[in-house]
């Protein structure tokens, strides 16, 4: 028998996801950002399906982080501030999302990390993610088949976390983004600080929006780009890789968890397996 | 292969209650569940109460769980003397311990008023079938209960609340839905079903049966059931409940339900029940955890001897434990506690219903088959009432 997990993994991560977006498409809901967080808020897992708005991304992710630094579903939430909640969000560099569909996953009784979901109305996003949170309470795994880009993102971090595995390097964070920056997967291995995620999706951001190496941004676009603040994502530091797919620019990958230079070529190894090319 | 209008998967209380109130009618139905016999699962584990007057009086308007279990209080006696099930009316207490306490029974029972004592009101209980609420001081409390703890100041009282046994009942209400035409397939788990434009196939462990309607009233496995149809647009989590019950001894200790509310950052329940085969019944202690979760922790044990230490203190309980036991329950929308029942057909599956009880589940017992008969006829089933119908006939249900 197995018993309910005390720690969010990124392998029970992965099922809350899963369970959600088989929920989702069973009840022909829209397709949406998926985004669960450990205990401090901090994004272990998260995907995008094929076809949701990239502006769900961040607010799926805020709503799991508003249900655990909040401990409490945003519905309670919605209630307790009398649906005046918006007006918190001048607090927290507007993060604080209280909308349904932010649910505490809660385990021996105390919160061990939290679930968001964005892309339906109000109501669907909270049936999704009560889906995910119960997820953790069943012994079966749900097996959800994704669309093409989704599932291409996924190939490519499980091969990334194999390689890692395999050679024993420090854990990573992945992050995966379209051709515009926006991301549709991201990946913290266990035991990777949480720091790690945050390098590897503006890794990701920089190799997508300059189509080269991430650390390129600088040499190509002159050393300002660093410091003019004109982006706060801009890092031009190896270990993000623009990829090319049948000689069309299809995004970015982003790692971070061990020394960059180690980072870019982790990706490099890896994009050969299966057929992508990285732009120089 | 056998061919039937509606079938039931799961003989719980709501299998059997629905059942019974689809005997009525000329129709060709059956009930699956994977026992050999009735009533095994959730409906044996539970505070064995019925007809909870003031409590679901107090469960949020507008709820489907407040809907069943209101308009269920003036059909339970009708329904227990037809079956020959026992019933008895023992009366709830509310214990009042502080001012807090206080203002949140007045809440309920402004409450209560507004949902259905009002003449105007959207479930109206009439004047004869429930007797009012009532605020009761210390005196008239000890004179009620003598051994309640003297750190009780006083309690709201509901004359109404009842007990019963719902294993007992369960099987009544199968017994007398065969007796009247519904048949019985017990011993058979179900391994997958097959959804067809004009009806599904309900394949089992060792039949395979085609239907033209499916109840899905399987406890804490609907979700599981109604996956394999793409039919789940809801959610629950399993939560185990621990009690206690306690010797034919503590009979006479107390004749009242009673029960503290509950306190912040403290989920569990505290209450006491008399049961109608003697002993009290104490508890609950709540957990979520997995629905195959067998096992039995020591706090539930310790969280029940310390809530009736609470309301009757100095009596040495320990030596009167009779057995500690657990049940498991489907409890939705866990995250904020506003727990409801569904009983509904999903968007995307006609001819399918979903049947999610958990707490106060056996209370709606009498409505849900009322309810689900209802959304048969919505769903365009034609449903003829039986002339020769005989609401207390038996006959025997169950596998050798």
């Amino acid at each position: 028998m197995s018993r309910v997990p005390n720690k969010v993994t990124l392998s029970i991560a992965l099922k809350i996801i899963n369970a959600m977006i088989r929920f989702a498409k069973d009840n022909e809901m829209l397709p949406g950002s998926y985004a669960v967080v450990d205990e401090g808020g901090h994004v272990i897992a998260f995907e995008r399906r094929d076809g949701a708005p990239a502006a769900t991304a961040d607010i799926a992710i805020d709503k799991a982080w508003t249900a655990v630094t909040m401990k409490a579903s945003g519905r309670i939430l919605e209630v307790i501030t009398r649906g005046q909640g918006w007006r918190l969000n001048v607090k927290h560099k507007g993060r604080l999302t209280i909308i349904p569909g932010a649910i505490p996953i809660i385990a021996h009784g105390r919160i061990i990390g939290g679930v968001g979901h964005s892309g339906g109305s109000a109501e669907d996003d909270l049936k999704i993610a009560q889906a995910g949170w119960a997820a953790i309470f069943r012994e079966d795994d749900f097996e959800s088949e994704v669309e093409e880009r989704l599932s291409m993102a996924r190939k490519l971090s499980k091969e990334i976390i194999k390689y890692v595995t395999d050679k024993s390097l420090r854990p990573v964070s992945v992050a995966i983004v379209d051709e515009w920056g926006e991301p549709l997967l991201l990946y913290r291995m266990d035991r990777a600080p949480f720091g790690t995620l945050e390098l590897a999706r503006d890794k990701a951001w920089t190799a997508s929006a300059f189509r080269s190496f991430s650390e390129n941004a600088l040499v190509f676009y002159g050393e300002k780009v660093s410091t003019t603040n004109w982006n706060e994502r801009v890092l031009p530091v190896p270990g993000g890789v623009a990829l090319e797919y049948n000689k069309e620019f299809v995004g970015g990958i982003g790692i971070a968890g061990n020394e960059p230079e180690k980072d870019k070529e982790i990706i490099v190894e890896v994009i050969k397996k299966l057929d992508f090319q990285a732009i120089t | 292969m056998e061919e039937y209008d509606v079938t039931i998967i799961g003989a719980g209380i709501a299998g059997t209650s629905i059942a019974r109130e689809l005997s009525k009618y000329k129709i060709n139905a059956i009930v699956i569940d994977k026992n050999n016999d009735i009533a095994l699962e959730m409906t044996s584990t539970n505070m064995a109460l019925v007809c909870q007057g003031g409590d679901s009086l107090t469960f949020r308007p507008g709820t489907l769980h407040a809907e069943l279990n209101i308009k269920s209080i003036p059909l339970w006696p009708k329904l227990t003397e037809e079956l020959g099930v026992p019933f008895k009316r023992i009366g709830g207490l509310g214990l009042i311990r502080n001012k807090s306490d206080y203002m949140k029974f007045l809440k309920m029972y402004t409450r209560a008023f507004r949902s259905s004592l009002r003449r105007d009101a959207p479930y109206y209980i009439s004047e004869n079938e429930f007797k009012p609420l009532q605020f009761l001081d210390r005196k008239s409390l000890k004179d009620l209960e003598p051994y309640i703890s003297s750190k009780v100041l006083g309690a709201l009282y509901d004359p109404n609340l009842s007990v019963t046994d719902p294993i007992k009942l369960a099987k009544a209400l199968a017994e007398n839905a065969r007796a009247n035409g519904i048949e019985f397939l017990l011993g058979n788990e179900i391994k997958s079903i097959e959804k067809n434009k004009d009806y599904f196939i309900v394949n089992t462990s060792k039949n395979s049966i085609k239907t033209k309607f499916v109840i899905n009233a399987t406890g804490i496995n609907v979700d599981k059931i109604a996956e394999m149809v793409k039919a789940r647009d809801f959610t629950y989590v399993p939560v185990k409940g621990i009690l206690t019950d306690f010797d034919e001894e503590t009979t006479e200790l107390f004749s009242h339900q009673a029960f503290y509310l509950p306190r912040l950052g403290d989920p569990h329940v505290r209450a006491v029940v008399p049961i109608i085969s003697g002993g009290l019944r104490v508890g609950i202690y709540l957990d979520f955890v997995m629905r195959t979760d067998k096992s039995l922790p020591s706090q539930g044990l310790r969280h029940n001897l310390n809530v009736i230490g609470d309301i009757i203190p100095g009596y040495p309980f320990r030596k009167h434990i009779k057995r500690t036991f657990f049940g498991i329950m489907p409890l939705t929308n866990a995250e904020t506690g506003w727990h409801d029942f569904i009983v509904d057909i999903p968007n995307y599956v006609p001819r399918w219903i979903n049947v999610v009880l958990g707490p106060a589940g056996v209370s709606s017992a009498p409505m849900l088959g009322k309810k689900v008969v209802d959304l048969l006829m919505m769903s365009g089933v034609h449903l003829e009432p039986k002339p020769n119908f005989n609401p207390s006939t038996k006959r025997g249900v169950g596998n050798e």
